[in-house]
């Protein structure tokens, strides 16, 4: 709106100075002070000629009255003189010449107040009355000689005339003044308005430079912080294409250039980490799309390895069994290695297929209710006879009354049946134990044996995959070596954790804990669980 | 008595092989080797139990048995799925497919035969 007008021009015009915010501010400041100045100097010019014009009116006012005390001195000097001459008394004489004492003493006074103009008027009035004083001596000696009665006449005219004389001349005088007074006044009067005017516009004068002054720098400066305000919050909200438009010569003039560069840097680094980003983004897809197909291939790959698994497993059982006939006694003992073999490789694409998948992040849990002893007791079931066979002790502990469980029931029991069947394998004398417990609701699974026991050093590696305490106990014992890790995986789906207390030659203890009840709100999750 | 009849789906030759042995001499037994011929072969000969794998050409065993249990004719017939387990959340699709009963891969003869049994007492 301001920027189409006359004042924004000014304002930009203002702006584009090519000075700093300071020098700006101070050459508005220096304007409007020397303006004010320049009324207080004309002022002050007023007043004292004003000052001036009244004295003189004072002076002119003196001499008037002084005029006005000759007027009545010479009155008197009139009277006394008729007086002196009806009552022909000398006495009156010397009351004749006090006044002309007074007389003179005014005139003088005139003459020194006088303006040079005036004097020679002021010296017509003296002879004047020289004159008449010449007529009092003469009076004067007529009185004294007694021979007044011849030029009582003579004098009376004589003095008549010089008095009419004088006080035309007096009056002549004061007219003068008279005039020269209303002249001052009336220039008084015009300098006192010629002055209220000129004050008045110096005043309207000061105000509106002020004004424009604090209007138009105001506004050069805010315009700017208004443009960066605009632009900053763009750049906040992550807009970097846009420039600001500032053309002020001043520090607002660089900051705006400094938003510029800032802008073009941020841009620039944005297009980079964009770039990047998009190729991190290809990259993962590529990547997961090859993890995907790994995985589908293994999943695929085990699929068509236990299908001709499958048929040779369960021909061999069907021959052991006696379907096809009797079984000569020499072929029992290959044909049961066929079945022990082939039930081992089964297990390794099993335990390999599970590792895939928990790996590819698609193994999912199957949660539902399960009963713990049951699940113990098919644990116990299964190995009973192995124990049994190396004449090992194998004993189960279950807590009474435990509530029912839910989680993953079949892969909790592939846990618990890895960790047993390890503690069996690993157990030449003793025996094997199992307990389970129920502790601020978890489920505490311990399979403790008396066997050959785990240093501390092989202790923390024995859950990474494809570990065994060494490479001579695989070939001693079997085992695919992926059985504890593919374990902690599970229990760690359901929750929970695994761990083993052990010493070499002391026998091992292996405990896993789980949630009672797995995916539900438990009273217990809250607090800190121990282990 | 008569024979009850069982039709196994099954595209490998030693599965079915292995089916024919265990149950041949108790039941009559059908068979179709991809999931469109089981689906007509079960419509034909009604039989008493169905054994269907799940990786089947040309139809899977899970549309099969979707087929099957909504058609009036076939659906009182219960099927039991076999399956490898080999892909994630086909325990789940198993489940959901409405068979009466599934069998892990790889099965024992054993097993089989028990669960057989149990749909079909001789």
């Amino acid at each position: 709106m301001l920027a189409r007008t006359p004042l924004g021009a000014l304002v930009r015009a203002v702006a584009g100075i090519r000075a700093s915010v300071h020098t700006k501010l101070m050459a508005a400041f220096m304007i409007v002070t020397i303006l004010f100045v320049a009324m207080g100097a004309f002022s002050v010019r007023t007043v004292l000629l004003t000052g001036e014009q009244s004295r003189q009116l004072d002076l002119a006012h003196q001499r008037v009255a002084w005029s006005q005390q000759i007027e009545q001195a010479l009155a008197r000097q009139m009277h006394f003189s008729v007086l002196a001459l009806l009552s022909q008394d000398e006495a009156a004489i010397a009351k004749i010449l006090r006044e002309n004492n007074r007389f003179n003493e005014a005139l003088a006074k005139l003459d020194a107040a006088g303006l040079p103009e005036q004097h020679q008027l002021v010296e017509q009035v003296r002879s004047s009355q020289d004159a008449a004083m010449a007529v009092v001596a003469d009076m004067a000696n007529a009185i004294r000689d007694r021979t007044l009665g011849q030029v009582t006449r003579d004098l009376l005219v004589q003095q008549e005339r010089i008095d009419g004389e004088i006080t035309a001349r007096v009056a002549n005088l004061v007219e003068t003044e008279q005039r020269r007074m209303t002249r001052l006044r009336d220039s008084i009067a015009t300098a006192n308005r010629n002055s209220l005017v000129t004050t008045a516009a110096f005043a309207v004068a000061a105000v509106v430079l002020a004004w424009l002054c604090g209007f138009v720098i105001s506004w050069s400066f805010v315009t700017p912080v208004r443009e960066a305000q605009g632009f900053l919050a763009r750049v906040a909200a992550g807009d970097f294409t846009g420039r600001i438009d500032v053309r002020n010569g001043d520090e607002f003039g660089a900051l705006a250039e400094q938003m510029n560069f800032m802008s073009r840097e941020l841009q620039r680094l944005d297009t980079i980490q964009r770039d990047a980003a998009a190729e991190l983004v290809s990259l993962n897809t590529r990547l997961e799309q090859a993890s995907n197909a790994k995985s589908e291939f293994l999943a695929n790959m085990s699929h068509e390895l236990r299908t001709p698994l499958n048929a040779i497993l369960g021909f061999t059982e069907m021959v052991v069994d006696g379907l096809y006939g009797e079984v000569p006694a020499e072929l029992k003992e290959p044909l049961q290695d066929i079945h022990v073999n082939g039930k081992h490789l089964l297990r390794l694409i099993n335990d390999v297929l599970d590792l895939a998948k928990i790996e590819a992040g698609r193994m999912e849990l199957a949660l539902r209710d399960y009963s713990v002893p049951d699940l113990v007791g098919s644990v116990h079931g299964s190995l009973r006879s192995l124990a049994a066979e190396k004449g090992l002790a194998f004993e189960t502990e279950v807590q009474d009354d435990l509530p029912a469980a839910r989680g993953d029931d079949g892969r909790l029991t592939q846990c618990l049946m890895n960790l047993a069947g390890n503690a069996i394998k690993f157990t030449r004398e003793g025996g094997v134990r199992i307990g389970v417990t129920l502790d601020e609701g978890e489920l505490i699974f311990r399979v403790s044996d008396t066997g050959i026991g785990i240093g501390p050093n092989e202790l923390q590696h024995i859950f990474a995959e494809f570990r065994q305490v060494d490479a001579t106990v695989t070939r001693e014992y079997g085992g695919t070596g992926l059985g504890l890790s593919i374990s902690k995986k599970f229990i760690e789906m359901h929750g929970g954790r695994i761990w083993a207390e052990s010493k070499a030659g002391e026998g091992s203890t292996f405990f896993f804990r789980v949630p009672l009840r797995v995916g539900e709100p438990s009273p217990w999750t809250s607090k800190p669980s121990s282990p | 008595m008569d024979q009850q009849t069982i039709l196994t789906i099954e595209d490998n030759e030693y599965n079915r092989k292995i089916v024919r042995k265990l149950l041949g001499s108790s039941y009559r037994l059908v068979e179709a080797v991809d999931g469109e011929a089981g689906v007509a072969l079960a419509v034909a000969e009604l039989p008493d139990l169905i054994l269907m794998d799940v990786q089947l050409p040309k139809m899977s065993g899970l549309e099969a048995t979707r087929i099957l249990r909504a058609d009036a004719r076939t659906k009182h017939i219960p099927i039991v799925i076999i399956t490898s387990f080999a892909l994630s959340g086909d325990r789940e699709r198993a489940a959901d497919s409405g068979a009466a009963a599934y069998l892990a891969k790889p099965y024992s003869p054993g097993e089989l035969l028990a669960l057989v049994r149990k749909f079909l007492p001789e």
